[in-house]
């Protein structure tokens, strides 16, 4: 790889990750929020070495005493071709990012373990009630006083098609570091036909009776009685309490 | 996984377009409009004929799986070429040679317990460990050093804590197996190693006489980074396949047997390539599993996975790679499984 092209793949990485970082979320579609100063120090850092790169090439050319120092062929001034894989990762970031994981990633995850808790406070009087996905199936499957049994539950999050057997799970991804350690929380819809795959939305209603509620037999399942779509979330990686409606 | 096939095509062909003869010939100005070219010539491709396909829903996932993994590593990926460039530029050789122990059979395990000051996960490792080869130290301390960093190092420890609240032992239990296969495998490069398994260009110095060390220092970086680099999307990419490609609820079919488990386990640790600051979450949520395996898990995952073997492959030479690898996976399933089973 010459070194027109170094500096170019120096530079559009650079751009790539501030790109991604600073001038807009992209980057939270792939890792966690705590990455991004990180990202930006990286881009800005690549950005000054490509340009630092271009203009000391220029004053000094490559007739220097290092074109020919090196006779055993590790030249420090010619990488290796493996290095045009770089330019994948930030044309994509560039120009064509993929989406934030959604519904195939949930529909072939096994889902998230659920932490064991010790004691459940009482639930506010709100009606209705904004719970996370996790804290429902916590709620549904280890709260022996049954605090969710006939309350009305306010859940956001994305559809996920429940495959040939028909209905829907609402969904939501989340992950440590990136995108590669994602584990999804999902939780069964009873009642409207399924949306498209991927639309958020909020959902409010009762828990489905199935099995012993406040044991592990009963399902994290809900009788819906509305669905309204909403925007997705700047970050959808997280498992947040719906906003409450005005 | 199709646009990438095409794109990587795509690159092979630029690659062979540009020459490539790179002793001392000067170049004329042709290199870069062939890039230019071909990049907007692709792009054009890309948008007229490719959107479709590149939206389905498993192609998405890989391109999103894939990309995470490449962006999550840079930043420590620049961080292990800076600390090593500065490493061959600036400090001198006989500062290591002071610190560790004569003997190679004593360096190695003081690498390996150094190997928690270095912060960050396994990525920023692999150069460190070469500049500091480059730099005089023993190959085996440096391997201890290279095997234990990612595993050892405060955040990743704390990590684990939160991960498995409420059990200590899986900590030390983790801190301990890492320690000891990393100290392992550095005696067992002193006993079985050989010199020639590792690419010449990793047994000579850095720094020559006639050259300012800033300008040494901006090229070994420069060079460094584009070559693991490339390396780091190659593993992102196969370490992807598999996360998209394998469905988790198949995992749930091994977890019966304990052996089998284990065994099971370390494969996927080294597939997935989950970085070692998470992994510990991912151990966490493999709840059909006995704790033995997920310390397995732990131990195996920051040592010996897809994007490192690309990673060492591109640093050290293919068939060192290979092999320390293979002798890795052996020596941690091991360790893991012992120590597991005396604490867990």
């Amino acid at each position: 790889m010459k070194r027109h092209a170094q500096v170019l793949l120096l530079v559009l990485t650079g751009l790539g990750l501030l790109h991604a970082a600073l001038f807009s979320d992209l980057c939270l579609r792939y890792v966690k929020e705590g990455l991004r100063p990180l990202l930006i120090a990286s881009g800005v850092l690549l950005l000054l070495l490509g340009v630092a790169g271009a203009a000391l090439d220029r004053a000094a050319p490559e007739a220097g005493p290092h074109a020919h120092a090196h006779a055993h062929g590790h030249d420090h001034s010619a990488a290796p071709r493996i290095a045009w894989l770089l330019f994948l990762p930030a044309l994509s970031l560039l120009l064509y990012a993929p989406p934030a994981l959604g519904a195939y990633t949930a529909s072939h995850a096994n889902s998230k373990a659920v932490p064991k808790e010790q004691r459940f406070d009482p639930l506010p009087a709100t009606v209705p009630l904004p719970m996370t996905l996790t804290d429902f199936t916590a709620r549904v499957q280890q709260d022996r006083e049954q605090a969710v049994r006939g309350r009305s539950i306010r859940m956001t999050g994305f559809v996920t098609p429940a495959g040939r057997a028909g209905g829907w799970y609402l969904t939501r991804i989340i992950f440590t570091c990136c995108a590669a350690d994602s584990q999804s929380v999902k939780v069964r819809m009873y009642g409207p036909p399924a949306l498209p795959a991927n639309t958020w939305v909020a959902v409010t209603g009762t828990w489905h009776p199935t099995g012993a509620l406040g044991t592990k037999s009963a399902t994290a399942a809900l009788d819906v009685h509305r669905t309204e779509p909403i925007s997705p979330p700047v970050n959808a990686y997280t498992d947040d309490l719906p906003l409450t409606p005005s | 996984m199709n646009k990438a096939d095409e794109l990587v095509g795509v690159v092979e062909e630029v690659a062979l377009v540009a020459p490539t003869g790179h002793q001392g010939r000067r170049v004329t100005g042709r290199p870069l409009p062939v890039v230019i070219v071909t990049a907007a010539g692709s792009v054009a491709v890309l948008t007229l004929t490719g959107v479709g396909w590149l939206n389905q829903p498993a192609v998405a996932a890989w391109r999103t799986v894939c990309l995470a993994i490449t962006v999550q590593a840079l930043p420590f990926l620049l961080l292990g070429t800076v600390l090593s460039g500065a490493i061959n530029a600036f400090v001198p050789a006989e500062l290591f040679t002071r610190i560790l122990p004569r003997s190679p059979a004593l360096a190695v395990p003081v690498a390996g317990v150094a190997g928690v000051v270095l912060p960050g996960c396994e990525c920023a490792s692999v150069p460190v460990a070469n500049s500091l080869i480059r730099r005089g130290v023993t190959p085996a301390a440096a391997f201890a050093f290279l095997l234990s960093a990612p595993a050892i190092n405060p955040i990743v420890l704390t990590a684990t804590a939160v991960a498995f609240p409420g059990s200590p032992a899986m900590v030390a239990a983790r801190l301990l197996a890492s320690l000891v296969t990393a100290a392992a495998m550095g005696w067992l490069w002193l006993w079985l190693g050989r010199e020639e398994w590792l690419r010449p260009a990793v047994r000579h110095a850095g720094h020559r006489p006639g050259r300012s060390r800033w300008t040494e220092f901006r090229l070994g970086f420069q060079h460094d980074f584009l070559h693991a680099g490339g390396f780091l999307v190659l593993g992102a990419m196969a370490a992807a396949t598999f996360n998209v490609a394998v469905p988790r609820s198949v995992l749930d079919t091994f977890s019966g047997s304990p052996w089998l488990s284990v065994l099971f386990l370390a494969a996927l640790a080294v597939l997935l390539a989950v970085c070692s600051e998470a992994d510990a979450f991912v151990a966490a949520s493999l709840t059909g599993f006995s704790p033995t395996a997920r310390l397995v898990f732990m131990v195996v995952g920051p040592m010996v996975d897809l994007k490192l073997i690309a990673l060492q492959a591109g640093t050290f030479g293919r068939s060192f790679a290979l092999r320390f690898s293979t002798a890795t996976t052996v020596v941690a399933v091991t360790a893991g499984a012992l120590i597991g089973g005396a604490l867990l």
